[in-house]
């Protein structure tokens, strides 16, 4: 029997739990030369300001051990170009589409996704109020419980499909900034963002990074992320999107085992492309081998001590 | 667009060229015979100690055995392991990838300006030239590097019959200097008499430098650009140039073949 991988967030059925994280895969139209994007369960895009942004000079991505710095500062079309240009490609993808939205300023969230609130071929939304590469906003809202919580609802006021709050690692608790969303009126959590972090040339003393630091990807923040989704799991009975240095099909069933109803791949799309797709295909021989019916009935399972 | 491959390829050849340079052959790559004169593949190393995929330029083909040749100098981490594979090894190859040159009219003057490791993707360029029926004399191949030992695989750059123009800092092989004062010698002193196009490769300074020279002689061309890219694919923008008429343009899927002076380099 094939073990049935549908998941359901905020009432948005996914044919399959893995997601592509924001950042990772533009506006989906690389990754559509590759594969259907109907083998994905949604696709997050780039987020989206409203202005076009070039986002920070090069360099802007430093390789560090088993994974990556970022600062590239927002780069995206501004919305005007993204509903001209990207989002009649997204409509046509047999995929839930879930636009990631960035501000620098709770206006610039509201305006956004007020515009995205008019589009059908947008599934859901996730805020990134939490991005540690730019210098107003991103970050500063999603380490502020006052501040998630008044930017989730003004943003709850004009969108009336499905709101993501994509939380940020580099806080005291998350727990509480995860209350502070939910109490805004967010449907879900996305846990986690990138962890701030540098790097430094020694011979140039310069860091790698023109930002001077910028947010750390990859495998080496898998043991991190998986305790934060346990630990906002724990707090809250809103789904939980997992993100956090996923790469093969145990990573997903960690991060379910702790609490997460769908995973995002974001760096190791740039080492192989279609590992979401591979982990789709793997999980499901783990579940077989392991007679679980579905793939949703190992949320939260983790057998604590 | 070609659709690229993701798969495991074997080495079958790791030749010592002297200099920390290396010429690697891997075979059982399914899309060989699709990789052009510009293309580059993502290689991953079957390590954990360096993360991300290292662009690598094609250096020749060999279309029906599946075979790809790359050439790289030994900088860094990734292209040290790369030097100690030995024969058998797997590694994962991703590509091809990027946009290839266009190739010249038969008639036309070709000038290459190859800069130290910039060399292989202009080799492959005047092989492919070559097997296609231009005539060789009509490519002028500049070779720049430090001192002798920086200009590798002569013979096989002068067994393609071009007009083989070794260029050295320090004189001991050639004319003296950069490759590129060498270049505006030969333009200023053709001026009139043919119209040439050039395709360069090379370090930063030499690319810049030979995009001026196009921009100043009102010489055309290509220039293949190098980027420390994370996916080689356009989907995490590490890669971006500035590009003359505004915004940005990534060098791994936009490029990394530019038209001179499309690029603010």
């Amino acid at each position: 029997m094939t073990p049935d991988m549908k998941v359901t967030i905020a009432g948005v059925e996914l044919a399959n739990p893995l997601m592509t994280a924001s950042g990772c895969c533009g506006y989906g139209e690389e990754l559509a030369n590759l594969y259907p994007l109907s083998k994905l369960g949604a696709l997050v895009t780039k987020s989206i300001t409203l202005k076009p942004r070039l986002g920070h000079p090069v360099p802007r991505t430093a390789e560090t051990a088993s994974g990556m710095l970022n600062a590239i500062g927002l780069a995206n079309v501004g919305i005007d170009d993204f509903i001209r240009e990207k989002i009649p490609f997204l409509a046509k993808q047999k995929t839930v589409v879930i636009v990631n939205v960035a501000g620098s300023a709770i206006d610039e969230y509201v305006e956004v996704s007020a515009r995205l609130n008019d589009q059908p071929a947008v599934d859901m939304i996730e805020l990134n109020i939490s991005c540690p590469n730019v210098n107003e906003g991103g970050m500063e809202f999603g380490a502020n419980s006052r501040l998630t919580e008044q930017s989730v609802a003004a943003v709850r006021k004009v969108f009336s499909r499905p709101i993501i709050a994509k939380l940020s690692p580099n806080v005291t608790s998350i727990a509480d900034i995860a209350d502070a969303a939910a109490q805004g009126g967010a449907d879900a959590f996305s846990v986690i963002n990138s962890l701030v972090g540098t790097s430094v040339d020694v011979d140039s003393w310069r860091p790698r990074l023109t930002n001077n630091k910028g947010g750390l990807t990859g495998p080496a923040i898998k043991p991190v992320a998986l305790a934060m989704v346990n630990a906002v799991y724990e707090r809250s009975r809103l789904p939980i999107v997992g993100i956090g240095g996923i790469a093969t099909w145990s990573d997903a069933v960690e991060f379910m085992l702790c609490g997460a109803t769908a995973m995002q791949v974001g760096t190791a799309l740039f080492i192989d492309p279609f590992t979401p797709v591979k982990i789709v295909n793997e999980m499901k021989t783990y579940l077989k081998k392991k007679k679980i019916s579905a793939a949703r009935d190992l949320v939260g399972k983790v057998r604590k001590y | 667009m070609i659709k690229p491959a993701c798969e495991d390829a074997y080495l079958i050849q790791s030749k010592d060229l002297r200099n920390s340079y290396y010429s690697l052959t891997f075979g059982s790559f399914s899309k060989a015979g699709q990789c052009r004169p510009g293309h580059f593949v993502h290689v991953q190393l079957p390590c954990s100690d360096v993360f991300l995929r290292r662009p690598m330029s094609v250096a020749s083909v060999s279309r029906g055995k599946k075979e790809i040749e790359i050439i790289l100098k030994v900088l860094g981490r990734g292209t040290r392991m790369m030097s100690d594979l030995k024969k058998g090894d797997r590694i994962n190859i991703l590509g091809p990838l990027g946009v290839p040159f266009r190739l010249p009219r038969r008639s036309q003057t070709v000038i290459m300006v190859a800069g130290g490791v910039g060399f292989p993707p202009l080799l492959y360029l005047a092989t492919e030239m070559v097997a296609k029926g231009h005539d060789p004399v009509l490519i002028e191949f500049f070779y720049g590097g430090r001192s002798a030992g920086d200009i590798v695989e002569k013979p096989r750059i002068k067994k393609l019959g071009l007009k083989f123009h070794p260029v050295t800092e320090d004189g001991s092989l050639g004319s003296l200097g950069l490759v590129t004062q060498a270049v505006e010698e030969y333009i200023t002193s053709r001026k009139g008499t043919v119209k040439p196009v050039m395709y360069g490769c090379g370090p930063e300074g030499m690319l810049k430098a030979t995009d001026e020279l196009g921009r100043k002689y009102g010489v055309g061309g290509q220039l293949s650009l190098e980027a420390p890219m994370p996916c080689g694919i356009g989907i995490c923008l590490g890669c971006v140039v500035n590009l003359r008429q505004g915004g940005h343009a990534r060098v791994c899927c936009d490029g990394p073949v530019f038209d001179i002076g499309e690029v603010i380099l």
